[in-house]
């Protein structure tokens, strides 16, 4: 049983922290990925665990064995590398078996190992050719059988598709799943790719600035984002996150053309606090669609800017402010009060329109401003304080 | 190699025990830091006793006085220096360090001057034709690999063979240059050798310039062709769109570019042309062209330890001012 | 002429026009690139003259008999091979030849091992004090030999460290190369060892070696080019060497004195014993082992003595 432990790992390079105090409970047969922008630390990490670099303090766990101090080779683990890494003066074969050469096992042990994993990653036939004549994707299989035929209680990997091309890489994805579900080892996989991290983990673990922002299922990391940085970095394209201030009635963004009625003493906020109201852009939609909607906000007067037709969607960027037609460039608070939208295809938007939008109340995210911490997800219970909200609306109008 | 051994004898994964995987085990879990101090270990042992220490005791040795008996005389200072420096010492040395007039025989005739007189010489012409060979193998032609082992073969003929091969070409009658006795080559009636110009200090002076030439002229120009292949080649074809003569395109983009590496290429020789030892010894001997090395050696002969030492120190300085200014520009460009 | 536009190159033609050369002149100025061609050629050809023509020369001078000895000029003035074998009869340049490679075989290897550690240090390692010391290495092996001399020849000569009497051994010779000759492997060990991958060097510790096994069964096989070339120039430098070969021995093949020694016996016998033609013989001999290792790993040589150098 191979359960990973990091307790307080922190890692320093003078001046410069790349690990600060990282704890990670990894579970036995779990496939959990370290996702974060790159030189978060996720790769420093992953090598604190593999043991090719010593953690400047805390304590990393492989099953019962404490491995702080133990070499690479003596930690039961296999990695896989962004550069593949496959040994260049050496074929297939002794590529596959360097590990379990070095370890001296029999020659029909190895022999029998090395087809076996050969035959994993579909790799027969191929034994004898040497790296050089292989293309990315073999070369890659190559590398994970290195790592699968130890049979090695954790797998370490570092990015192991970012060097391939687009397809193959999805194709890869496929394939380390179905090895994963085979093996029922503990898979530890480093990506800057947020989709590779969405369908392959049981976890993410988002990390930014050498500190852990949030560990949890993929959904939850998505629908509940611990704060601001992992509602940004989950989610392609982002959360939308504006700016603005707790009225009496709700929330207002900073320009006021965006309303959201709640009851402020519900998530513990006052009046004058300043949240930043974050949601996706699939919560949002036009007032026409707005029957669809559960818990529909009231309606937001906004202009569309800039279409991006997806083939399966659209994007639609708005102004909520009142700006010219002509401006070709938005002033940095008019970005910042822009909203993205996602439409269907079907729909007849055009640019440069007048469109009234919803948001759907029950993916509404607040987060506090100043330490990027979310306040609430979802207010679609909070009980609007209706008639003193009809009326500040009327009374802007 | 401790470590190969104990993984062999090692077995399955994580076995342990015995003194050999406890060594493995402790130069693992050494600090990056402390793993490349052990690794340097037996390379800055052999640098520190057989560099730096004999460095250090020369200069000590240079502080005493001579002895006759072939020992250390008593504590001397500086006067060792001040007596070589002056002139004081040369009627004891086999040569004299400084030359006690201009004459061409007393410039010739000093270790110092002559070693100069050498080292400039030799170092200009080896530039000179070394950028000529550059050029030619930086061409492609057929053959080149051909006509690059020709130029590098003389680099690579032995010190003592190329001494030989010298002192047999100026060998009177035997020679091509010389003649024998009342039958002397054009090179002799024109020219500046004189019948047995071996055993002539500017004639040897001459010959072994010429030598030093032949054989390390390669090596100039084998660095310099590396700084000409460094050059960007859309440089030259920039430099066609607009027109360039291939002369203008020489002056303004391969001269300039490459002469960074001329400069680099010029001071490793100045270096080694300063320490021109072995092919005197061969050619014509210490005592006919008495460089600084041919001094160090023959005042040790001599039994002059103390004043062997400082001629050796101050050889080393004069070098150490050569390499000096050319680390402070490294580090200067490490900085920048 | 100059003017013409479609020649363009006033610095070429000028007032060639006229002489005897006039056709291939005219030619020249429309194709200035035939006269560039043939200057090329000129100069190459001078260039492997002066290079080569000594080589040729002294197998003139060595196939001369003796009796015609002054009479060898370009051409060699009769055939007589046979001081090809006198070399080997009349002194045992066989034995010196063999010191010779044995001193320089053995220096290479330990030459070898010692750059290597350091090298992998230098190029893959980050630690306090290494620009310094890099520096430090590069300046102690720019002193001249001359500086080291004396204290050594004490130290193998038992003033030191009584009992300690290295001259007339090999040690005497292969400590000073060693140490002379290393700093030049360990520039082109850094360069090399710093262009592998880090990821190679990660795999082979995670796939079950120590660090210092990965420098041996990973960095090194794949840097093999570049040990080869830190190997072939060690070889040439210690085969070539004049200094220390010729000081820490009595010149006696029994006391391990390489072909400086058998050289040197030979001019100083006196022609009256050895012929100028044995010389001769003696020096082609020598300078084979060299030749040969010239024409086979020229690439090897131009590259490390480059790398070498810019990294230094």
């Amino acid at each position: 049983m191979a359960r990973v432990n990091l307790e307080g790992v922190t890692k320093r390079y003078g001046d410069v922290t790349a690990v600060d105090d990282m704890n990670l409970d990894i579970e036995h047969g779990e496939f959990i990925t370290l996702v974060g922008p790159s030189g978060c630390g996720k790769s420093t990490t992953m090598e604190t665990i593999a043991g090719l670099t010593k953690p400047t303090g805390g304590t990393v766990t492989i099953g019962d064995l404490d491995v702080t101090t133990l070499p690479p080779k003596d930690r039961g683990i296999a990695m896989v590398f962004q550069n593949i890494a496959l040994f260049p003066h050496m074929d297939v074969y002794d590529n596959i078996s360097f590990g379990l050469r070095l370890r001296n096992y029999s020659k029909e042990e190895i022999d029998r190992r090395v087809e076996d994993a050969a035959d994993k990653v579909q790799l027969v036939g191929m034994l004898d050719r040497m790296p050089d004549e292989m293309s990315g994707g073999q070369r890659q299989r190559v590398a994970i059988a290195r790592a699968i035929v130890r049979e090695p209680d954790v797998f370490l990997m570092d990015e192991p598709l970012a060097n391939l091309d687009a397809k193959l890489r999805v194709h890869m994805r496929t394939v380390l799943q179905r090895l994963h579900k085979e093996m029922d080892t503990t898979i530890i996989y480093v990506t800057h790719d947020q989709a590779e991290a969405m369908t392959m983990s049981d976890r993410i673990a988002v990390i930014d600035a050498g500190e852990l922002q949030q560990i949890a299922p993929p959904l939850t990391c998505y629908n509940e984002p611990a704060n601001l940085f992992v509602a940004g970095f989950i989610g392609s394209p982002s959360m939308n996150t504006l700016a603005g201030e707790v009225t009496d009635t709700g929330w207002v963004s900073q320009n006021g053309n965006i309303q959201i009625d709640f009851d402020p003493a519900e998530l513990g906020l006052s009046p004058g606090d300043r949240p930043t109201m974050g949601v996706r852009p699939e919560d949002v939609y036009t007032s026409e669609k707005a029957d669809t909607v559960t818990h529909p906000t009231q309606s937001l007067p906004a202009t569309t800017d800039v279409l991006e037709p997806m083939g399966d969607e659209i994007f639609v960027y708005l102004l909520t402010d009142d700006i010219g037609a002509e401006k070709m460039a938005l002033s940095e608070a008019e970005q910042e009060n822009q909203l993205l939208m996602s439409v269907s295809p079907d729909s007849t938007i055009e640019e440069d329109q007048r469109v009234d939008v919803v948001l759907d109340r029950s993916k509404i995210h607040f987060f506090d401003a100043k330490s990027g911490e979310a306040i609430a997800h979802g207010i679609e219970d909070l009980a609007g304080v209706e008639s003193a909200s009809t009326a500040e609306a009327e009374g802007d109008d | 190699m401790a470590t190969e051994q104990s993984q062999r004898t090692g077995g399955g994964p994580r076995t342990g025990g015995g003194t050999l995987s406890g060594v493995t085990r402790w130069m693992e879990n050494l600090s990056e830091t402390g793993f490349a101090y052990l690794l340097l270990t037996p390379a800055l042992l052999l640098l520190g006793t057989i560099a730096l220490w004999p460095l250090l005791s020369t200069f000590r040795l240079s502080l005493f006085a001579d002895s006759l008996t072939g020992g250390l005389g008593n504590f001397a200072g500086i006067q060792n220096y001040v007596a070589v420096l002056t002139g004081q010492r040369n009627a004891l040395l086999p040569a004299p360090f400084l030359p006690s007039s201009l004459t061409v025989d007393a410039l010739f005739g000093s270790a110092l001057t002559v070693t100069l007189i050498f080292t400039v010489v030799s170092v200009f012409f080896e530039t000179i034709i070394g950028f000529g060979q550059a050029l030619v193998l930086n061409q492609d032609f057929r053959g080149r690999r051909w006509v690059r082992v020709a130029i590098i073969i003389p680099w690579a003929v032995p010190i003592v063979i190329q001494g030989m091969l010298f002192y047999l070409l100026f060998q009177p009658g035997i020679g091509l240059f010389i003649g024998r006795e009342g039958n002397p080559t054009i090179l002799q009636t024109l020219g500046p050798f004189s019948a047995t110009p071996l055993a002539n200090t500017v004639d040897a002076t001459l010959i072994i310039i010429v030598a030093d030439i032949w054989k390390t002229t390669a090596f100039m120009a084998l660095l310099i062709l590396a700084g000409l292949q460094s050059i960007d080649r859309t440089l030259y074809d920039v430099a066609r769109v607009a027109g360039a003569s291939k002369w203008q395109t020489f002056k303004r983009i391969t001269f300039p570019l490459v002469l960074p590496s001329v400069l680099v290429a010029m001071l490793f020789r100045t270096i080694q042309a300063m320490r021109i030892y072995g092919v005197i010894e061969t050619v014509a001997g210490c005592t006919t062209v008495p460089s600084l090395s041919c001094l160090v050696i023959s005042s040790f002969n001599n039994t002059l330890v103390g004043t062997s030492a400082t001629i050796a120190f101050i050889t080393a300085g004069i070098i150490a001012l050569v390499v000096s200014v050319y680390i402070f520009k490294y580090a200067r460009e490490e900085m920048g | 002429m100059a003017g013409e536009p479609e020649s363009g190159r006033p610095d070429d033609t000028g007032e060639l026009t006229r002489g005897p050369f006039e056709r291939w002149v005219a030619k020249s100025i429309k194709n200035p690139e035939r006269a560039y061609r043939a200057m090329f050629y000129v100069v190459t050809i001078f260039f492997l003259f002066t290079t080569l023509f000594p080589f040729y020369w002294l197998l003139a001078l060595a196939v001369t008999p003796e009796d015609a000895l002054y009479e060898v000029g370009l051409l060699p003035a009769g055939f007589d091979p046979t001081v090809f074998v006198d070399v080997f009869t009349k002194i045992p340049f066989h034995v010196y030849m063999f010191n010779s490679i044995v001193l320089a075989v053995t220096t290479t290897a330990i030459v070898l091992v010692l750059a290597s550690l350091a090298g992998y240090v230098f190029g893959r390692l980050d630690f306090p004090g290494k620009s310094v010391l890099m520096l430090a290495i590069l300046a102690i092996s720019y002193f001249p030999p001359a500086a080291f001399f004396l204290p050594l020849w004490q130290l193998f000569n038992g003033n030191v460290i009584t009992g300690l009497e290295l001259y007339n051994t090999p040690g005497a010779m292969i400590l000073p190369f060693s140490s002379l000759f290393m700093p030049l492997s360990i520039f082109i060990l850094t360069t090399f060892f710093g262009q592998i991958p880090d990821g190679l060097e990660d795999a082979a510790r995670v796939e079950g070696t120590t660090r210092l096994g990965a420098l041996f069964r990973v960095i090194m096989p794949l840097s093999a080019p570049g040990v080869a070339t830190a190997g072939v120039l060690t070889f040439i430098a210690v085969y070539n060497e004049f200094f220390f070969s010729y000081l820490m021995n009595n010149g006696e093949p029994s006391n391990w004195a390489p072909i400086v020694a058998g050289i040197l016996q030979l001019q100083r016998a006196g022609q009256f014993q050895i012929t100028y033609s044995v010389m001769a013989a003696g020096s082609i001999i020598a300078v084979l082992p060299v030749a040969i290792l010239v024409v086979i790993a020229q690439e090897k040589i131009v590259s490390g003595l480059t790398a070498g150098a810019l990294k230094e």
